[in-house]
């Protein structure tokens, strides 16, 4: 490993822990200043029957009374050791509750994540080699449709079609494989449309590269052309695209799990929004932060090895320019 | 699916097994019995799925069990002192019998013998007392809060011996008794009221004496309760006393309504709370049973901020009380099953007298008092005095589902005698942030509430002793402050019940409260299949009675 690989690496470290530590304070800050006030909103409901001190004393108790940024700094400490406090609403620990639920989400997510790139390399694929009488046009569509059609609307009708006419699964049961399958297909297709997008864009200039004519010339089928000289430089900026739709599949969760019925991190977050439930809802921001970080984190350490274009220096990654690209030898990808 | 392509594919193993299992089932048939039956009782075994909109958010016992939705779980886990049924009537349960004072301060419960917590634990008179110790004050510095609507009068109880309770108030407390069965009033073991609060809210650890017992749970998904088969202290008034029937009740997560109705529509599911008014019909026409119990409490309407123009004014309130056409709401938003508010309290309380009179719909009557109160009608029809418009904003209640669908009905009966009516709906949240009795901007609040005796009413609607102050009187309002102590005071139904009907005549001519209808805010469509659930004064359906067959 170079050592210019080395610098790189330790800069884009330490830019996603500030990032991290930046996502942390304004997730705190937008959280501290969202109008009304879950503490006072509960304990003031009449049935309760707190009198003004005791409602004092109990936020006095929790810490509240303090100054925003003593509140920060005490959260902050917290978070950075693992501790992630007590739910307002149902009083257990905040870890706990992310850990019960983050399973499913990680499964959902997986899956999701296998039939979007599924959905998308088959589209992709379908776009260079369906003859345009045979309906290519409409499959460079799909992912404008797959984008404009709520995922929530796919979820629900799955669920009517494949739950309740096909009884292929049960709604009280949705983390049954079927259930599980037709959610992640929901989750998955929007994510699938963004993903087709750059490689069908890739493809198309991919495809018309001398080296691509050549393999033609030489009697290579479209099927062999695609799968061993097409789809790798095609491929590699999705790479970024990838990164960017883990942010999608943590966002999608949110309303597929609320209509498939699933407990998640997505529901998690519903219910916390609708409780006001801020320490849960500051932990589960702050680590979707972190993932998303870390995710693209990961994709931008890689990116430079999958990629033997791309030189780095002074620890900045520098892609190749239209002067020193040597096109004509080389397959050219889109790189952004 | 798998199950289906193997019986396709029928080798000759399957088609003996497949044989045998019929002409099993031939045999049984035939002798016209089946295991279940055996016993000439009521079938036992079963297993059912309630789907439901929401299971609240924290499973602290005192916390969560006036929950709409987990009153549902806590009515199957615990049990209560004494059992009130849909007419208010109140009977035995746990205390066997009960004696007061003559002035009801003094309270003695005698207790069956033999009850248990699930954790073992005897639930004996020292268990009723931290029952009773915690319902009233909570542990409010762990955020253990009291139980709504318990008396404010308590003072302390004493264990006499170990089925003898004897319970002391500072005041007459005629309601205490009938507040025993109200929702809030779960016997939970003395154990786990000891744990601090982040161990109660952990459902695995609490343990009540139900018929039924926590067996797994997920937050935010499910909660699966299987019954005891030691239980045998169910209320007489149910008709059985001994272990449930149904072996097992799951109560599952389902936040869209319409699949909610759906699943039980495909027979993936037994019940679904809370589907739409509109839908019964159709669904009770397809053979499913609707059920719409009311509970004891207040009817659905508007409590008038007293303080705020126009509504500080007598004819304004009595106008507005005139102008909402209570029988169009019924048979616009709802179906038959609702029934047309007689008073501001549900029909079904005791102590509930009709003032249906009260309550007509005048339009004419409505207007001309508005003329008498200087609002007469300008461009538009809208009426305005001194350059101001007659406004009102209706805040809907995000409880209700068909709150707003009542408030554009109202808006439109109120905009044909010159009202401006501006309606806002908010979720729960915001709603409970900016909307409050008497708030500043807040003319109306809806209210949905349910209450078990009628006694504590009148404690309620003016700030006198932590009260909630519904019309912003504060103590202004004379009449009502002594009707108020004097229902406080009655040491008998005899003497409180001519008081309770002049408060309802007084409340409702001074235009303080504005009835709409009587509220049905638990509603249920369950499978033809599941038969003999009993639903109590809180509407709460109660499945240790039921039992479902094929």
């Amino acid at each position: 490993m170079s050592h210019a690989y080395l610098a790189y690496a330790a800069k884009r470290l330490a830019q996603a822990f500030v990032v991290i530590l930046l996502a942390y304070v304004l997730t705190f800050v937008v959280v501290s200043i969202l109008p009304g006030d879950p503490i006072t909103n509960v304990l003031r409901d009449p049935q309760n029957g707190f009198t003004e001190d005791e409602i004092k004393a109990i936020i006095a108790a929790q810490g509240l009374d303090q100054p925003i940024p003593v509140q920060l700094w005490t959260s902050l400490s917290h978070f950075v050791i693992g501790d992630l406090g007590l739910s307002m609403r149902s009083n257990r620990p905040v870890a706990t509750l992310i850990a019960e639920v983050l399973p499913s989400t990680l499964i959902l997510a997986s899956a999701a994540f296998a039939i979007a790139l599924l959905l998308a390399v088959t589209i992709a694929y379908g776009t260079q080699f369906v003859p345009k009488r045979l309906g290519q046009g409409l499959l460079r569509g799909f992912p404008s449709l797959f984008l404009s059609v709520p995922n929530f609307v796919i979820g629900l009708v799955l669920i009517h079609v494949f739950g309740f006419q096909l009884g292929l699964f049960r709604v009280i049961a949705p983390n049954s494989f079927w259930a599980t399958f037709f959610a992640a297909v929901a989750l998955g297709i929007p994510v699938s449309a963004r993903i087709a997008e750059v490689l069908i864009a890739n493809l198309d200039k991919e495809s018309e590269q001398e080296y691509a004519a050549v393999a033609r010339g030489r009697g290579l089928t479209e099927m062999r052309l695609f799968a061993k000289h097409l789809l790798k430089p095609s491929s590699l900026p999705v790479v970024t695209v990838i990164a960017l739709a883990i942010g999608e599949l943590l966002g999608g969760s949110l309303i597929t799990e609320t209509v498939f019925g699933r407990t998640g991190i997505g529901s998690l977050v519903q219910r916390s929004v609708s409780t006001q439930d801020l320490p849960v809802l500051q932990a589960v921001v702050s680590l979707a932060a972190v993932v998303f970080v870390l995710v693209n984190l990961i994709a931008d350490l890689v990116y430079p090895l999958l990629d033997p274009r791309i030189s780095l220096i002074g620890g900045r990654r520098v892609r190749p320019t239209a002067a020193d690209d040597s096109a004509a030898a080389t397959p050219a990808a889109v790189t952004s | 699916m798998t199950e289906r392509f193997s019986s396709l594919s029928l080798s000759r193993r399957h088609l003996l097994i497949t044989t045998s299992a019929l002409a099993a089932a031939a045999l049984v048939a035939m002798a016209d019995i089946t295991p279940a039956q055996s016993a000439g009782g009521p079938p036992n075994g079963g297993d059912i799925t309630f789907l439901i909109d929401s299971l609240g958010s924290t499973w602290i016992p005192n916390n969560s069990s006036i929950s709409s939705f987990q009153g549902h779980v806590w009515g199957h886990v615990a049990d209560k002192l004494v059992y009130v049924d849909a007419d208010g009537k109140v009977s035995p349960w746990i205390a066997e019998s009960w004696e007061q004072s003559s002035d009801a301060t003094q309270f003695t419960l005698h207790l069956k013998k033999g009850v248990t917590f699930s954790d073992g634990t005897a639930l004996d008179a020292s268990a009723v007392v931290a029952n009773l110790d915690i319902w009233y004050a909570g542990r409010k510095n762990e955020g253990i809060n009291p139980v709504g609507l318990f008396p404010k009068t308590y003072e302390r109880a004493e264990a006499v011996d170990a089925t003898t309770v004897k319970v002391f108030f500072k005041a007459p407390t005629l309601g205490f008794i009938p507040t025993l069965g109200y929702h809030g009033s779960i016997l939970i073991s003395p154990k786990t009221i000891a744990q601090p609060a982040t161990q109660q809210a952990d459902l695995s650890k609490t343990a009540g004496s139900g018929p039924y017992v926590v067996v797994s749970w997920k937050e935010g998904d499910f909660v699966k309760l299987v019954k005891r088969k030691d239980y045998n202290w169910g209320p007489a008034a149910v008709g059985h006393t001994g272990p449930a029937y149904l072996d097992s009740i799951t109560y599952k997560i389902v936040s869209e309504p319409s699949l909610r109705v759906a699943a039980v529509q495909s027979g993936q599911a037994d019940v679904a709370y809370s589907p739409s008014p509109q839908e019964l019909k159709s669904l009770k026409d397809a053979g499913f049973t609707t059920a719409t119990p009311r509970y004891l409490g207040f009817v659905n309407g508007l409590a008038i901020n007293t303080k705020l123009e126009p509504y500080n004014d007598l004819k304004v309130r009595q106008a507005l009380q005139a102008g909402i056409d209570r029988k169009e709401i019924i048979d616009t938003v709802y179906t038959p099953d609702w029934k047309l508010a007689t008073s501001f309290i549900q029909s079904n309380v005791p102590g509930a007298t009709d003032h249906s009179d009260l309550l007509a719909y005048n339009p004419g009557k409505a207007e001309k008092l508005l003329d008498e109160a200087g609002w007469t009608k300008g461009a538009g029809g809208i009426r305005a005095k001194d350059g101001k418009q007659l406004t009102l904003t209706l805040y809907s209640n995000p409880y209700l589902a068909t709150a707003k669908s009542i408030d554009e009905l109202i808006a439109q009966q109120l905009g044909k005698i010159g009202w401006k009516v501006t309606i806002r709906a908010y979720d729960v949240v915001t709603f409970g942030e900016k909307v409050r009795f008497g708030g500043p901007t807040v003319p109306a609040y809806e209210v949905t509430r349910s209450f078990i005796d009628a006694g504590t009413v009148a404690s309620i609607l003016t700030d006198a002793n932590n009260g909630e102050n519904w019309f912003n009187l504060g103590d202004s309002d004379k009449r009502l402050n002594e009707l108020r102590d004097r229902i406080a005071g009655a040491a008998s139904t005899e003497i409180r019940d001519p008081l309770l009907d002049q408060l309802q005549t007084y409340v409702l001519e001074q235009g303080y409260f504005i009835p709409r209808t009587q509220i049905v805010q638990r509603i249920y469509v369950q499978s033809p299949r599941l038969k003999g659930e009993v639903y109590n004064g809180i509407a709460y359906a109660s499945y240790y009675t039921a039992t479902k067959g094929e």
